[in-house]
């Protein structure tokens, strides 16, 4: 019996609940297993062995489509009562943070949001570790149902990589018509690579004052083969990016951090916070960051920037290996 | 059409500071208010019901103490405000907020339209929404950007991370609302004195929902152990000057001493 479900309709986040999954599941003598939801399965799935998954659970139905959120709570809570997992992770995302909490709605579970830390007590109860208070503190939680559902944001939990493969055995669940209806479905443009995996992140908030400066940023993050990110306003209300950083978007963990205008709002630094340094660039001197930041300059950006881009380069400084 | 918005009495989540030394949440002193999220829900119910007619109903649930400060949410617009007395100590646990908010929409009767937020300021669990449209038994537009009835439907756009879609769902519906749906609106002096005469209706869950306050204690899932803040050790060095050539290579002096990068002379 598994002990541990993930679900994810993003691939790498399944890797990544996979990896930490397994680490606590090999001490516990758990199993842990992975579910697919979706039209059509896919050929691979048996490789999810090589991140961590026993059996990959399948639920295939043509009213998996468009992650229409009734569809996909008919088919997890599903595979949940075929299953009966002590505890399922799902990711963060926001169709994950949807179906997760109606799933556990209709199998009577509680939900431990933004997990960042899990274990069993030595009676088999779920604690789990979870961010509060837009990430100021952290709560420990007894989930005292079964299952225990827990939501983890992406690159919360590292994907590892080994031996094995999967079980992949099919699931015939019921889903019913749903209410909604799909009637356009636009995929955002890309954001390029994951802002999760570089290792330098430039990251612009609203004191940037023009998008035509946006090439400032670029020319910085590229001394580094880093990416440009930003602060939630820059992407939802100047949509210069489709997705952001902060406790609702992406989570980084980067050597190096250099903020562009960036107030330091405690909801974008916790998007930040976990990166090696940071160093915070603003003209205002009373700036929030400024506390969050290992080196703070204060000057504008605009200036600034060019002049540090031109002393890296006469410099040839790296990042340090 | 009668429409309920779903707001809540917050914590500033932004107030809480940690003690580094023992990593305590400062919590004493912390205020709280009608939420962010929350004049967004006020100002998507009122501008809907401008559109298609109908009557605003806002609920919450939360301490009686709050009974004053939802003058200006009165003033946007509404009917009246339903004000749960909160039958728990402290923080109430999402799966209780959707139990007792689905009893008293079922209460109100009728209702057309629930509008939400995404998540709440505080709890930041995103859990309510889903919860009360499975507790409700009705569909669900999350994280809308906009929202319209046409033919009897509603009609919102989606943001989701890696797409935006258009929904419709037959009514009776609930709605969630994301911060980028609208600008809400500042009511004016004369809807400020108006809304003084409106009034906030005290209910509570025993006598007027028929819930018991002991089985609501018994649901919360999860039981909180520990809490502790977040503190992480940053240098905190400020650069600052005239000469930026001299403030870059300090900079660059700096990132080079910790290893952050490397060669350079």
């Amino acid at each position: 019996m598994p002990g541990i479900l993930v679900y994810s309709e993003k691939h790498q986040v399944v890797r990544e609940l996979l990896g930490k999954a397994r680490q606590v599941a090999d001490e516990k003598g758990m199993a842990v297993a992975a579910v697919y939801l979706g039209e059509s399965v896919p050929e691979d799935l048996a490789d999810l062995g090589a991140w961590g998954a026993d059996t990959v659970y399948t639920v295939a139905s043509p009213l998996l489509v468009g992650l229409n959120p009734e569809t996909y709570t008919d088919a997890l809570a599903g595979v949940i009562a075929e299953v009966k997992p002590e505890l399922v992770l799902v990711g963060a995302t926001k169709p994950g943070l949807e179906i997760s909490a109606r799933t556990a709605a209709r199998l009577g579970a509680g939900v431990a949001s933004f997990c960042v830390d899990f274990d069993f007590s030595a009676e088999g109860v779920v604690t789990a570790q979870c961010m509060i208070y837009s990430g100021v503190g952290i709560n420990t939680y007894q989930i005292k149902t079964q299952p225990a559902l827990a939501t983890v944001a992406p690159a919360v939990f590292e994907a590892v990589k080994r031996d094995g493969s999967a079980v992949v055995t099919a699931l015939d669940v019921s889903i019913r018509q749903p209410a909604m209806t799909i009637l356009e479905y636009k995929e955002k443009a890309a954001a390029g690579v994951r802002w999760e995996d570089a290792p330098v992140i430039v990251d612009v908030g609203m004191g940037m004052s023009d998008k035509s400066h946006l090439g400032l940023a670029e020319e910085l993050a590229s001394l580094f083969e880093g990416q440009v990110a930003c602060s939630r306003p820059v992407s939802s209300e100047r949509d210069w990016f489709p997705e952001w950083l902060g406790l609702s978007g992406k989570k980084i963990h980067a050597d190096l951090c250099i903020t562009l205008g960036i107030s330091g709002s405690i909801q974008h630094v916790v998007g930040i916070r976990d990166s090696k340094t940071i160093v915070a660039i603003n003209s205002d001197e009373n700036a929030g960051i400024f506390s969050q930041a290992d080196y703070g300059v204060i000057a504008d950006l605009h200036e600034f920037v060019p002049i540090l881009v031109a002393a890296l380069k006469a410099r040839s400084a790296k990042l340090a290996r | 059409m009668k429409i309920v918005a779903c707001i809540k009495y917050s914590l500033d989540a932004s107030e809480v500071k940690v003690d580094a030394a023992s990593k305590e949440l400062k919590m004493a002193g912390v205020p709280y208010k009608v939420g962010v999220i929350d004049k967004h829900v006020l100002e998507m119910a009122v501008s809907l019901q401008e559109a298609y007619g109908g009557t605003v109903h806002a609920i919450t649930v939360g301490p009686v103490s709050a009974k004053e400060s939802f003058r200006e949410a009165l003033a946007m617009g509404l009917e009246e405000v339903v004000l749960i007395e909160n039958p728990l100590e402290g923080q109430v646990a999402p799966d209780v907020t959707a139990v007792v908010l689905a009893e008293a929409i079922q209460k109100l009767g009728d209702v057309d339209l629930v509008v939400c937020g995404e998540v709440s300021d505080d709890g930041f669990t995103y859990q309510v929404p889903p919860r009360l449209a499975e507790a409700l038994n009705m569909p669900l537009i999350s994280f809308a950007r906009t929202a319209a009835i046409e033919n009897g439907r509603l009609v919102a756009d989606r943001d989701l991370e890696d797409s935006v879609q258009t929904v419709s769902v037959p009514l009776p519906a609930l709605i969630s609302v994301v911060e980028e749906s609208n600008t809400p609106r500042r009511p004016t002096l004369l809807e400020a004195m108006k809304a003084k005469k409106k009034p906030v209706n005290i209910w509570n869950v025993e006598t007027d929902l028929g819930l018991s306050a002991a089985d609501l204690q018994q649901k919360a899932a999860l039981e909180k152990v520990s809490a502790e803040g977040v503190v992480v050790h940053r240098k905190r060095q400020i650069l600052k000057g005239d000469d930026l050539n001299a403030l870059s290579n300090e900079l660059v002096d700096l990132l080079l001493a910790d290893h952050i990068l490397e060669g350079g002379a």
